[in-house]
């Protein structure tokens, strides 16, 4: 274990209150079986982020970011270690039980956006409400108040190929955030955004952090996005490289 | 720690399921018109053929029956077996059939009876003899039942008052070389086992297009027949003519709940005229065949373009994954396309199919300009004329089929679905 994870499980620790942090990993690897020698895209990342953080996981192409993420959401099993999310043991958990558990518990935004096509604004930023069998009156309220927050009011009814990339992602980003998740998994989201739609995009992702409580872990190379998070991991070669708590930036900056 | 048990009311709903397939239906519009049209044509054709192959047939049972033992034969018992004279029809049992056949219930499908005694023999000109087989004719009641009078090219057919008359084919006429108005002998055994001669006039020629027919069956008055071979009042059998082949099993059994089983056995025209029944069945067996080709095209055509979808979309399902659902309802989703695809299709199928049918439903598919002679087989004439017999369940069946082939060509690519590697899927680029 090196010492930038015990740092970061040290200030976990203290940090931690009654509820369990939002993300926790002991010794988790992942390898990739391959000729002739096998890949460790992720070799014994320890790491404890808390509720409500707002971190960037940064490094080269290639050094485990989203593999990383991919563990984090429970879309890949570790090859070892364990990983929990809100307190829950993924390992333990059967892949019906780990695909609701990123019902209730995670929230994705990918570097495509990754827009359901055949669904409106609206029907895919409500989506997993729908599999969590909120009522539609209730759905309405929630995909309206984050619509006119992040100013997508009156797109509602338009399909994904009616928007621009930005707004798509903002969809996907409400996607993400609209059932109060313990955390959003974010892998390269402003990869396929000019830099005024990446800033956008940062800054509402930031009012989001900041009033629902959202944890959010970024994948990313992007300059932007390691400028504007209050934590960043660097990895190197499938290791924690660096893991600095900065000071979150003056609101309002991102216009 | 456990995990928290599952709420039974989370993942993906029933609507949801069907907007999410309708609306990928709908979005795929090319594919999924080309995969229709092949479901259309298939259960078109499907339909088409069906309904043809039952009008073809119940054209040849007709034409069968009507020339040999009806759709339900009464006869003596043990008939079927010995073929004796010994064992005729009685009058008193012949009486009691046809009153039974008068009743409310079997009378609403009867189209006519026809008495006969039929017997093997031979017939002699003064040049040549020939085996034949002699049936003695009501002369009242046979040109409702037979085809034979229609087939009439010189003379006339047997009237009532006729005592030595015979209603001769134009094959066995040749042989014998005889002519209208020509007399010759026929003899066979009578019910005492001797050897009987009679002098018969030929008062009409006929010419079925069937060989066996025309060079060896005579009809003869039953009256003259039942004297010359001493059957008083006796029949071999009751030939009962029915609206359709359908009905049969139902007369048969009505028949045999009220008739003495010691006197009189009731047969259908599949054991009556087993050939008959053989050439239907072996014809059923073909169209089987071609029936499960095409939708076996059909299954093939779905196949590929469902699976060819679920291999475009991997992302989607691992989209669809990532934000909570499980590996069995992404499946769902591509079951639940290929269900409303089979079933749009397959209703649009129906109608195309019910309105070519529709189309030759007066007139018939005419086969004539493939044919340069007359086609027999297996003792009937085969119909150049197709025309289609409409049965609903026959449409309901084609209908289940072809839905079956549907949902069953889907379940490999939902399988497909099930599979996929969630975070390798996500790498896929548009």
């Amino acid at each position: 274990m090196s010492d930038h994870t015990a740092t970061a499980d040290t200030r976990s620790a203290g940090g931690a209150g009654v509820l369990p942090p939002s993300v926790r990993t002991v010794d988790v690897w992942k390898t990739f079986p391959q000729e002739p020698e096998p890949i460790h895209a992720v070799q014994g990342i320890s790491l404890t982020i808390d509720r409500g953080e707002f971190t960037a996981i940064a490094g080269p192409s290639g050094c485990g970011k989203t593999t990383l993420l991919n563990m984090l959401g429970g879309l890949t099993r570790t090859t070892r270690g364990d990983v929990w999310i809100a307190g829950q043991e993924l390992g333990t958990l059967s892949d019906r039980e780990l695909a609701r558990l990123r019902l209730r518990s995670i929230g994705f935004v990918f570097q495509a956006y990754n827009l359901l096509p055949v669904l409106t604004a609206l029907e895919n930023a409500e989506f997993t409400l729908l599999l969590r069998g909120v009522d539609a009156h209730e759905r309405r309220r929630r995909v309206s108040a984050l619509f006119a927050k992040i100013g997508m009011a009156g797109m509602e009814d338009r399909l994904p190929r009616r928007l621009s990339g930005g707004q798509q992602q903002r969809v996907a980003v409400v996607r993400a955030v609209v059932g109060e998740p313990a955390l959003v998994l974010a892998d390269e989201p402003t990869a396929n955004l000019d830099s005024r739609a990446s800033d956008d995009l940062l800054a509402m992702m930031e009012v989001l952090n900041e009033d629902l409580g959202t944890t959010f872990i970024f994948a990313t190379h992007d300059p932007m996005v390691m400028a504007r998070a209050h934590r960043l991991v660097h990895l190197v070669d499938g290791q924690i490289d660096s893991d600095d708590l900065r000071e979150p930036p003056a609101s309002g900056d991102g216009g | 720690m456990e995990a928290e048990p599952i709420p039974s009311s989370e993942g993906l709903s029933v609507g949801l399921l069907i907007r999410l397939a309708f609306r990928n239906v709908r979005k795929s519009a090319r594919r999924s018109i080309l995969t229709a049209s092949a479901m259309v044509l298939g259960l078109a054709l499907l339909i088409l053929s069906r309904t043809l192959a039952d009008g073809a047939h119940e054209s040849w049972i007709d034409q069968g029956v009507r020339l040999a033992s009806g759709h339900v034969a009464v006869q003596g018992a043990g008939y079927q077996h010995s073929r004796s004279l010994d064992d005729l029809l009685g009058a008193a049992d012949l009486a009691r059939t046809r009153d039974l056949l008068t009743s409310p219930d079997l009378s609403r499908n009867l189209i006519s009876t026809a008495p006969r005694l039929g017997v093997d023999g031979l017939a002699s000109s003064a040049g040549s003899s020939a085996p034949v087989l002699l049936m003695g004719v009501d002369p009242a009641a046979e040109p409702a039942f037979s085809l034979l009078d229609d087939n009439l090219v010189e003379g006339r057919y047997l009237e009532p008052d006729d005592r030595l008359a015979a209603f001769v084919g134009q094959g066995l006429l040749d042989r014998l070389g005889l002519g209208l108005g020509s007399r010759f002998v026929v003899t066979a055994a009578d019910a005492s086992g001797e050897i009987q001669g009679q002098l018969l006039r030929v008062r009409g020629v006929y010419r079925t297009g069937v060989a066996d027919l025309d060079q060896s069956l005579i009809h003869l008055p039953l009256s003259t027949a039942q004297s010359w071979l001493g059957a008083e009042g006796g029949v071999t059998a009751l030939a009962v003519l029915l609206d359709s082949s359908r009905e049969t099993r139902r007369t048969i059994r009505a028949l045999q709940r009220q008739l003495d089983p010691a006197a009189a056995e009731v047969l259908s025209w599949r054991e009556a005229s087993p050939e008959l029944d053989a050439a239907v069945k072996i014809d059923d067996l073909g169209d089987w065949v071609f029936h499960l080709i095409t939708l076996a095209i059909v299954a093939l055509a779905i196949l590929n373009a469902i699976l060819m979808s679920v291999m475009h979309r991997q992302r989607e399902f691992g989209v669809l994954r990532a934000l909570g659902l499980t590996a069995r309802e992404t499946g769902r989703v591509v079951l639940a396309e290929g269900i409303m695809l089979s079933l749009a299709s397959g209703l649009l199928g129906v109608l195309v199919g019910l309105a070519i049918v529709f189309g030759f439903w007066r007139d018939g598919l005419d086969l004539s300009f493939l044919m340069d002679s007359e086609l027999e087989f297996s003792g009937t004439l085969f119909d150049p004329v197709m025309v289609p017999a409409f049965r609903l369940a026959q449409v309901g069946w084609s209908l289940f089929f072809i839905l079956l082939i549907g949902i069953t060509a889907s379940l490999y690519p939902a399988h497909q679905a099930t599979r996929i590697d969630v975070a390798e899927a996500m790498k896929f680029e548009r």
